[in-house]
């Protein structure tokens, strides 16, 4: 900009009386304060990454976090502010290794549905059909919804000391954000419609849960995570369109990242708490029992048969069969995560809905 | 007349990286940034990929010491292979059928394997799932010759 058009403003400078005034000189004193200084991290072959800050006293991640400020870790903490009574402040309560390195992937990997699905490959479908997938879209959107919610609403009571893991869930609340974005979008833009509220004691005992953030993350990843991570990838093998694979495969990925971390999280738990173990375990077959009481109600499962079978006529044959795949898949997939987590579990224990063909032979 | 590489060979698999490098689209909308180890059992012969960043850094024709080192590893028998790459080149990427998520569901032992048990590691096939199939996807730019 040109020096004639620049706007004019009187300087303080053209006023005696403010010339006159004493500025008292400023202190600087806080200049002074750090707890480590001349820290000078470079970045690595994955840039500048979160976990690679660690270092010093900012990589000091106690056991325990006795501060009830907002202070960030490795800040020199202020004295006389009144308490933010943090409820979960025990690492064990929360940690898991590998928390930063999933922030970074959610950050560096993500998308957009508005822009990166490619809606113009959704053609009209038949309306049982459309009804069907709209249906699923419906449960999907609820199950986002909750997500939100539950998990933003753990964070505020996490201490600040673990701000890797706080980071990393406010992703997953972006994702959750994203995962309900994206059903809804693809509900309302093929000329359907949402469906029912689907029935979900499931979300009330999330939503409800004051065992401890452990207790939400089992039945948040462990089962219903897994559950809907296990479903998106029957979806997508049997999506009818470009966008609707792109839409499943996708939030596949950022969903997978949510479970990762409550596995992870379940194994540091055990690892570093004495009898957890044997807590969890209880927990996983309580959240297990509870979600099968929720797919006794038979609307997911109609319309997941309509998805998979391509018809209401081929629903009961081929449909059932495939949800019949879907839910021991699911079974399948839930045993070998707690047997990763060295916990006893087997088909046998798992309740009637994930042994769907046991229960057709003996009517 | 574009080059015509042999599948499965190591000639095949640099040309296939340096597509997948070249190409920007690969990198966003799902794609990203992706650090693993990725095999490829094709009947006898085992490679190794490593995807670094945005770029698959190298392939290696590898061994059982390879293997293991793997986060994980994708098997297959050739004809299998071949059926998908041949997929892939018709369509410019995998359809439904052929499809990395598809064909691990059909197996009944699944497509993605490893020798460590490590759950975090095995798991990183479903977390990088979009990356891994671009890189295959970008394999029907290529002129393939079938084993």
């Amino acid at each position: 900009m040109s020096d004639t058009k620049r706007p004019k403003f009187p300087s303080t400078r053209d006023d005696p009386e403010i010339e006159a005034m004493e500025v008292p000189p400023p202190k600087l004193n806080w200049m002074n304060q750090s707890r480590e200084w001349h820290t000078r991290i470079r970045p690595g072959k994955k840039g500048l990454t979160l976990g690679s800050l660690n270092v010093g006293i900012y990589g000091e991640v106690p056991t325990h976090w006795d501060d009830q400020n907002r202070n960030p870790r490795g800040a020199i903490p202020a004295k006389g502010r009144l308490p933010v009574g943090y409820t979960v402040s025990d690492k064990s309560e929360m940690w898991a290794p590998c928390a930063a390195d999933l922030y970074e992937e959610a950050i560096q990997r993500r998308w957009a549905p508005a822009t990166d699905v490619p809606w113009h490959t959704i053609k009209p479908l038949p309306e049982e059909l459309e009804r069907a997938i709209c249906q699923v879209c419906t449960e999907l959107t609820q199950y986002a919804n909750i997500d939100i919610e539950v998990i933003s609403d753990w964070q505020h009571r996490m201490a600040y000391g673990y701000h890797e893991v706080k980071q990393f869930l406010a992703t997953t609340t972006l994702d959750a954000a994203r995962r309900y974005e994206a059903f809804r979008k693809r509900a309302l833009s093929n000329g359907g419609g949402l469906g029912l509220e689907p029935t979900c004691q499931m979300s009330r005992a999330l939503l409800e849960s004051r065992g401890g953030w452990t207790e939400t993350v089992v039945a948040l990843t462990l089962v219903r995570g897994l559950f809907t991570i296990v479903l998106l990838r029957f979806l997508a093998k049997y999506a009818y369109n470009q966008a609707e694979l792109t839409l499943y495969e996708h939030v596949n990925q950022d969903l997978a990242r949510l479970v990762t971390y409550g596995l992870e999280h379940l194994k540091y738990c055990i690892q570093h708490t004495e009898d957890q173990k044997s807590s969890i375990g209880t927990m996983i077959a309580i959240s297990v029992g509870m979600f099968s009481r929720d797919l006794r109600d038979p609307v997911l499962r109609e319309a997941l048969a309509i998805v998979f079978g391509g018809s209401v006529a081929q629903a009961r044959t081929v449909g059932m069969e495939v949800v019949f795949d879907f839910l021991e898949a699911f079974r399948d997939e839930h045993i070998a995560a707690c047997r990763y987590l060295d916990i006893d579990n087997s088909v046998e224990r798992m309740p009637r809905a994930f042994r769907p063909r046991e229960q057709v032979e003996t009517g | 007349m574009s080059d015509l590489y042999r599948f499965p060979s190591l000639e095949w698999f640099e040309a296939v990286r340096a597509e997948f490098n070249a190409d920007d689209a690969f990198r966003g909308a799902g794609g990203g940034r992706c650090d693993c180890l990725a095999g490829f059992q094709i009947g006898d012969d085992f490679y190794l990929a490593e995807f670094e960043g945005f770029e698959v850094s190298s392939v290696t024709l590898g061994s059982e010491i390879e293997k293991a080192k793997a986060d994980f590893f994708l098997e297959m028998s050739v004809e299998q292979w071949c059926e998908m790459v041949k997929n892939i080149k018709q369509n410019g990427h995998a359809i439904l059928e052929y499809t990395l998520n598809t064909i691990d569901l059909n197996m009944l032992d699944g497509l993605s394997k490893s020798m460590h048990g490590d759950q975090y590691r095995e798991d990183l096939f479903f977390r990088y799932n979009q990356t891994i199939q671009f890189f295959f996807d970008a394999s029907s730019r290529i002129e393939t010759q079938y084993a």
